[in-house]
């Protein structure tokens, strides 16, 4: 073994000293992008270690996160689900909530800029069940001095009147197309007379206009004051069509209130006129045109309504 | 060639070890580096010749002890890189590592002593340190050192001619045994 060792000595000398030397050399040489060549080494032989220690860690971490911690992970799933469904049940609620305060808010306003005009803000509470009658009921009544006739308003233009109180807080509105409602209106721009009478459609007819008046699609059409009911000058809707008649022209009417989604409504306690000033900031949209872009005043419009032919009288 | 041969046939116990007065190798080794790098000036036939290679490859055939051999070998070759600014160290060093060991490996097998025996193995040693040092080359340096060409078979010839006069010069230097 001594023997073995002594031979070899002079072998393990030589690798060594030039193990020595290409250490010496590696330290020196500089391979591409200016690397000393012991670093390249080093780092050729320090990454698969790296790389597989990488890879391993990674697998371990995938092993547990994907089989060991999603122990549970089924029960945490059907929690979460049923919190999904509460959380969302919770969001639509507070999205109705979030609605119906912008809606008292766009009566409440209306309320505050009409200070002179008594008004009391109700809520729809059901609608007629025949389809052919469009009658609505709300959640006022005799408690809240409501009376038969009373105009139902919302901003944007007349709803209804009040056709029956059956309770301390319940009474029935005639919406304008009902097919026993009429208004006593007159157009905005040319002030002509007429009268809205609803029909059982969505859309009413506006009656009594000569076949000679022009008259166009959009024009707007405002309430009159002559039916007693209805303050002067309220928005009641666009002309959506006109056609010649017999004796008077055709006239559908496009109410400027959505009466097929109303939610909240104002009540005018007294027959105090009202000019619906929110609606002016939409008078740009046919929908909702306001009256004051459109309509004079309630002092001029008074003397030519005083001028114009005055139609027969409305129904109800 | 018989006679080159005849020393293979003796043991390790028997193989003559030649001595040297105290310093004969250092100033040897310290002259051929000196010389090969400042007699390049005078003349470009001092390319032709590898000194400090012809003192590695005498020393290691005389002194015939491989651990030596091959440390010579390096100091010689490590120097000889540091005279050479554009070798990196040890690019010399490994070759001349290499010769060392193979040469005092070696001396005591065949006989050293004759100039045919001398010139052959200059001869020999010139393209083994010209192979390792054009491996060392292309794997360290991503250098293309050419292993074989005219006009190292030009150097190497001169080499050998030069080294068995230059041995025979060295062989006055040994202390008589």
């Amino acid at each position: 073994m001594l023997d073995t060792n002594l031979r070899h000595r002079p072998l393990a000398l030589l690798v060594g000293v030039v193990l020595a030397q290409v250490l010496l050399l590696a330290f020196q040489i500089k391979r591409d992008h200016d690397v000393p060549l012991i670093r390249f080494w080093a780092a050729e032989l320090v990454t698969p270690v790296g790389r597989a220690g990488t890879w391993t860690s990674s697998k371990v971490r995938g092993i547990w996160t994907g089989y060991i911690a999603l122990h549970g992970a089924r029960a945490e799933n059907e929690r979460l689900h049923g919190e999904l469904d509460q959380l969302r049940l919770r969001a639509r609620d507070l999205e109705s909530q979030a609605g119906e305060a912008q809606r008292l808010r766009v009566l409440l306003d209306f309320r505050e800029a009409h200070p002179e005009a008594p008004m009391l803000a109700a809520q729809v509470i059901g609608a007629s069940a025949d389809p052919t009658s469009h009658i609505l009921f709300i959640n006022r009544g005799e408690r809240d001095r409501i009376r038969r006739n009373m105009a139902v308003i919302t901003p944007d233009g007349i709803v209804g009147k009040i056709v029956e109180v059956f309770s301390n807080n319940t009474a029935q509105v005639l919406l304008i197309n009902d097919k026993e409602s009429g208004v006593g209106v007159l157009f905005a721009d040319t002030r002509t007379h007429g009268v809205v009478k609803g029909t059982g459609d969505p859309e009413p007819l506006m009656d009594y206009v000569v076949n000679d008046e022009k008259v166009h699609a959009g024009q707007l059409i405002v309430t009159s004051g002559e039916d007693r009911i209805f303050p002067k000058d309220l928005p009641v809707g666009v002309v959506a069509d006109a056609a010649p008649g017999s004796n008077f022209q055709v006239i559908r009417v496009r109410p400027t209130v959505r009466l097929d989604r109303l939610e909240d409504v104002l009540i005018l306690l007294s027959r105090q006129d009202v000019t619906l000033k929110p609606a002016q900031e939409s008078a740009d949209t046919p929908a909702s045109p306001g009256p004051a872009a459109t309509a004079p005043q309630p002092a001029a419009a008074a003397s030519q309504t005083q001028a114009a032919p005055s139609p027969p009288p409305p129904e109800r | 060639m018989a006679s080159m041969l005849n020393a293979g046939a003796r043991s390790d116990s028997n193989i003559e070890v030649h001595k040297y007065y105290g310093g004969t190798v250092i100033a040897a080794a310290f002259l051929a580096l000196v010389l090969q790098a400042f007699l390049h000036k005078y003349g470009r036939w001092s390319e032709l010749i590898d000194l400090p290679l012809l003192v590695t490859v005498y020393f290691g055939m005389s002194k015939r002890n491989p651990a030596s051999g091959l440390l010579l070998g390096a100091a010689i070759g490590i120097l000889q890189d540091a005279l050479s600014p554009d070798n990196p160290i040890g690019l010399y060093g490994i070759a001349k590592t290499f010769v060392g060991y193979v040469a005092s490996s070696i001396g005591g097998r065949i006989d050293t002593e004759h100039p045919l025996s001398r010139f052959g193995l200059v001869f020999l040693f010139f393209h083994f340190h010209q192979a390792i040092f054009a491996v060392t080359q292309r794997v360290l340096l991503n250098h293309s050192a050419p292993f074989f060409t005219l006009r190292l078979l030009l150097d190497s010839l001169v080499t050998a001619a030069f080294g068995v006069a230059l041995f025979a010069l060295l062989d006055r230097l040994r202390r008589p045994s």
